[in-house]
């Protein structure tokens, strides 16, 4: 398996960046997506309002969720539905253990959900001798190559048609090939088998609407459908933070979610199910179970920063507008979450110890805000987490670390302060070290041999020039066309 | 099994202790973030036609998706037909929808129909035919209620999809039809646009992955000049 990590997100990225095959795939995202959802949006009337629409939902929701959530709750166990509550990732997938268990059940078929990427169920199912089998034409991909996904929405981006024709000339024993279609097919009949057999369902869940215990999940393959209607079992994990007022309110939903994503109208289904099965019904689960996790989720409503990271919605947008993210893919993040949003949820989920580097992984430019449905302010959030690193409020610097960095820090900007307080003195160093930099300036750029600042500035020159002092101050400037037009 | 009643309480009351040590930060942010004002009911409504039947077949035929409008029963059952004589599958499978039934009965094909099919015999079943509740005009997408008909998995596992619409039932927006639905909410409600797409393998576009290849939509309307 090629897992990196967080940690090591400078070294990963640089890998990532001579990965031309990759960046070509990127490339490809960059364009597709971005340019559908531009054309995308225009059919709606008002997109702004639109955003401004879902967000209130959302800032309301998160304001009440204890609330909403034991409506939600009270509703869908009304409907039938067997409601589980999970403080973290372990405890989930001990929940679905269990059930799998009680059930006598080996065949498990899955569709795509992030929260299960975010508590590597997998890994649990199969420590145990569950192997699930994942239904997604992407992430089936990613579980024949063993890795992990590269992007929120469309996992596999990052391996070509060629790699996933030797996987499935490996795996399934089809003749080579270069056609899409083939491909696809394949995957088809292969997983068409599994679903026959499949006893469990294990799904995620874009919405929960807590006015009527409803859960709404959107796809185009039509694997959801079959997951959540062909098993006995349906079993959903829904992060606490999906949860929804009203069911009126999946309209602005349903036309923000599509759109950001993957540049749709609307994607090709939408499943709305509420409970289990009724009495008249011939198809559906005997049990629906639903598991409400917060897994790190409740100690970011503690600050409005930090509180917008849970309006997220899972579109993707923020990934594929993001600079950073256009040229290194999702792995380098060494994360679940990759990307924009993924900087600032990791380390919120598993701790700024091994995520350090990840709010740094960043420009602050601000495209993710731009096209984010939510409006999720995600360059102030990264700045709230440097912020916490710098602090030293986060349990990963060594308290002499900090003492020291604080000390030479304070001491920068104490003789800073103390200079801007006095500005006669403060105009002499200025004229100071315009006269000094004579020696290393040539045509307003350093010399060569000089081309950073002293350390520890200089860490700051290492990917950039510094600019030399101008010849002249604006008040001087200032004063002398006064002069001029006083003459 | 996990006792999961204490994860419940301690989930609510971590909710409840972080919003509440939340508010001082949230009364100085909110003097620099104004919060989002509630909108005075904006109506987002996708830009539309005037006339919803031509907007449902623009949309529909955006993704994919196969139209046809007719006049009649008999004109229904012919285009079924039409279908039926081109693919020529090995059986059908049908909902338990009255109308489909009828239409059915009126085709004249030794074709097998498959009343009340079972799992297996759907994952082999050339045709499904259903109905539709409703339809969305400004995106194309086809509304089952699982309330309303029985055997939907005939809507999704055969490769071809023929879906039987009452033109009385296309609303314009996807708003509309969620009031609809919420009224009487069934099981489960799916909403359908377009038969089954992926796009996993290097974004390109591959039709029917899991569910059907072909969509056609069957239009039964008395104004015939759409």
């Amino acid at each position: 398996m090629t897992q990196v990590t967080s940690e090591t997100f400078d070294q990963n990225a640089r890998v990532a960046l001579r990965d031309t095959q990759l960046r070509g795939a990127l490339d490809n995202l960059v364009k597709t997506f971005g340019d559908r959802r531009k054309e995308v949006i225009k059919t709606v009337d008002d997109w702004e309002g639109l955003r401004n629409e879902a967000r209130r939902i959302k800032d309301e929701t998160l304001l009440n969720l204890d609330r909403y959530l034991e409506q939600f709750t009270g509703n869908a166990e009304k409907a039938g539905t067997v409601i589980h509550w999970a403080r973290d990732g372990r405890e989930a997938c001990g929940i679905i253990l269990d059930l799998i268990d009680a059930h006598d059940a080996t065949n498990v078929v899955k569709s795509k959900s992030m929260a299960t990427e975010e508590i590597h169920l997998n890994h649990a199912l199969e420590a145990e001798g569950v192997n699930p089998v994942e239904t997604d034409l992407g992430e089936w991909i990613i579980q024949l190559a063993n890795e992990t996904p590269s992007h929120i929405v469309v996992p596999a981006i990052h391996k070509t048609k060629g790699q996933i024709a030797d996987l499935f000339v490996e795996k399934t024993g089809i003749e080579k090939t270069d056609d899409v279609d083939v491909l696809t097919n394949t995957a088809r009949k292969v997983l068409r088998s599994r679903f026959a057999e499949a006893e469990v369902g294990i799904s995620g869940v874009n919405f929960g609407v807590a006015e009527t215990g409803t859960i709404l999940i959107l796809e185009n393959e039509g694997n959801i459908r079959l997951t959540t209607s062909l098993p006995k079992i349906h079993i959903a994990l829904m992060g606490i933070e999906k949860v929804i007022p009203r069911f009126a309110d999946l309209d602005v939903f349903l036309k923000l979610l599509p759109r950001s994503g993957t540049g749709q109208r609307l994607t090709t289904y939408q499943s709305l199910i509420t409970g289990t099965k009724r009495e008249r019904d011939d198809e559906g689960p005997d049990e629906v179970h639903i598991i409400l996790m917060d897994n790190g989720r409740s100690r970011m409503l503690a600050h409005p920063v930090t509180r917008q990271s849970l309006a997220c919605i899972r579109c993707g947008a923020c990934l594929n507008a993001c600079p950073v993210y256009q040229q290194i893919g999702g792995h380098a993040y060494g994360a679940v979450y990759p990307g924009p949003i993924g900087a600032v949820i990791t380390p919120q989920l598993i701790g700024l110890k091994k995520t350090k580097q990840l709010p740094y992984a960043s420009s602050l430019c601000g495209a993710c805000r731009e096209v984010c449905p939510v409006k999720i302010d995600i360059p102030a959030l990264l700045l709230h987490l440097r912020a916490e690193i710098v602090d030293g409020e986060s349990d990963g610097i060594a308290a002499e670390t900090q003492v020291k960095k604080k000390l030479g820090e304070r001491a920068a900007f104490a003789m800073y302060s103390f200079l801007w307080r006095r500005p006669r003195l403060y105009s002499f160093g200025a004229r100071l070290s315009r006269a000094f930099q004579n020696t290393i300036v040539k045509n307003g750029k350093a010399r060569s041999g000089f081309s950073g600042l002293v350390p520890p500035l200089g860490a700051w020159t290492h990917w950039r020039d510094a600019p030399a002092i101008a010849p002249k101050t604006f008040r001087e400037i200032w004063k002398e066309e006064l002069s001029k037009r006083n003459d | 099994m996990i006792d999961t009643a204490a994860a419940r309480a301690e989930i609510l009351s971590s909710i409840r202790r972080n919003l509440a040590a939340s508010q001082p930060f949230d009364a100085v942010y909110h003097e620099h973030h104004a919060p989002v004002a509630q909108p005075a009911a904006i109506v987002q409504r996708e830009k539309s036609s005037p006339n919803l039947l031509v907007q449902f077949k623009e949309n529909l035929e955006a993704v994919a998706g196969k139209y046809r409008v007719v006049s009649g029963e008999q004109d229904a059952a012919n285009a079924v037909q039409d279908i039926v004589n081109e693919l020529k599958p090995r059986t059908i499978a049908v909902s338990d929808s009255a109308r489909v039934d009828a239409l059915l009965n009126r085709i004249n094909t030794n074709v097998r129909v498959l009343k009340n099919p079972s799992k297996s015999e759907l994952f082999d079943c050339g045709v499904g035919v259903t109905e539709a509740q409703y339809a969305i005009a400004e995106t194309g997408t086809l509304v089952l209620e699982s309330d309303r008909e029985r055997s939907r998995l005939t809507s999704l596992l055969p490769p071809v999809h023929i879906c039987i619409l009452d033109a009385k039932n296309i609303c314009g927006t996807m708003s509309e039809i969620l009031q609809i639905v919420q009224n009487d909410l069934s099981r489960t409600v799916t909403f359908i646009t377009g038969p089954s797409r992926t796009s996993d393998i290097e974004l390109t576009l591959a039709i029917g992955v899991h569910g059907p290849r072909e969509l056609h939509v069957i239009v039964i309307s008395d104004e015939t000049n759409a």
